[in-house]
């Protein structure tokens, strides 16, 4: 059946949608952490969309299946937020607290975008669904 | 209306099953065993969709949507069959209500 090809890409959809929320999740909750001044510090995770192939080679195949999107998580090499507060158990010799270098704000928004457009998704599966379930009812009131 | 006549249509509705693959079989795949194969593909993905529900509540499933996904595919093809069904059962009323 040709409907589970459009279920398929919108369930890639959502899957790339929730590993960004997941990441997000993940960022926010290592937002306050803070580090001993030798230890290496939290990098923030960052989601990496990207097709499965390069675009040229999509165009040539005919943009057949191999379109859907791939997530991957890569660390940001971001330094650590620098604090001073000397009277800190953790503060370095100048008095500098390292704390994990991650925008609360910026995690935010990116979780906003990500449940918008995992709505999206559901609203083309919906879509997609209630066509075939239209499809069924030709010939019905005959 | 008297009751041989209802036995009569009971008897008939197990007929296409077996005597139409019987007769078709050696043409090739007749429609009584596209109707078999098709039944059969169906169940199987029930049985799928009802796997993915026992796993999901036991607590072992990675991603809700996939088994959202699937459930749909399923009901889909559930839906599909009801209408073949009741085309059929409206073509053979139509030819049981035939006058010769």
């Amino acid at each position: 059946m040709d409907f589970t090809q459009a279920f398929a890409i919108s369930a890639a959809g959502m899957s790339v949608q929730r590993m960004r929320v997941e990441v997000a999740a993940l960022n926010l909750a290592n937002a306050h952490g803070v580090q001993a001044p030798g230890a290496p510090a939290y990098q923030p995770l960052r989601v990496m969309v990207t097709p499965s192939a390069p675009f040229d080679a999509l165009v040539a195949s005919g943009l057949q299946p191999g379109a859907l999107p791939t997530a991957s998580v890569q660390a940001t090499a971001a330094p650590p937020r620098m604090v001073h507060d000397p009277g800190h158990p953790l503060a370095d010799a100048r008095g500098f607290v390292h704390h994990a270098a991650v925008d609360p704000a910026t995690e935010m928004v990116t979780l906003m975008s990500a449940m918008r457009s995992y709505e999206a998704n559901v609203a083309a599966m919906n879509t997609t669904r209630t066509l075939a379930l239209k499809t069924l009812e030709i010939g019905r009131g005959a | 209306m008297n009751i041989e006549a209802i036995q009569a249509m009971g008897m008939h509705d197990e007929v296409p099953g077996t005597a139409a693959a019987a007769q078709a079989v050696p043409a090739g795949a007749g429609f009584g065993s596209q109707v078999a194969q098709g039944l059969q593909e169906l169940n199987q993905q029930l049985l799928a969709s009802q796997v993915d529900l026992q796993r999901l509540a036991a607590g072992e499933t990675a991603s809700l949507h996939e088994v959202m996904v699937r459930m749909e595919e399923s009901r889909i093809a559930l839906q599909l069959a009801l209408q073949v069904r009741n085309r059929a059962l409206e073509a053979y009323q139509d030819v049981m209500r035939m006058q010769v």
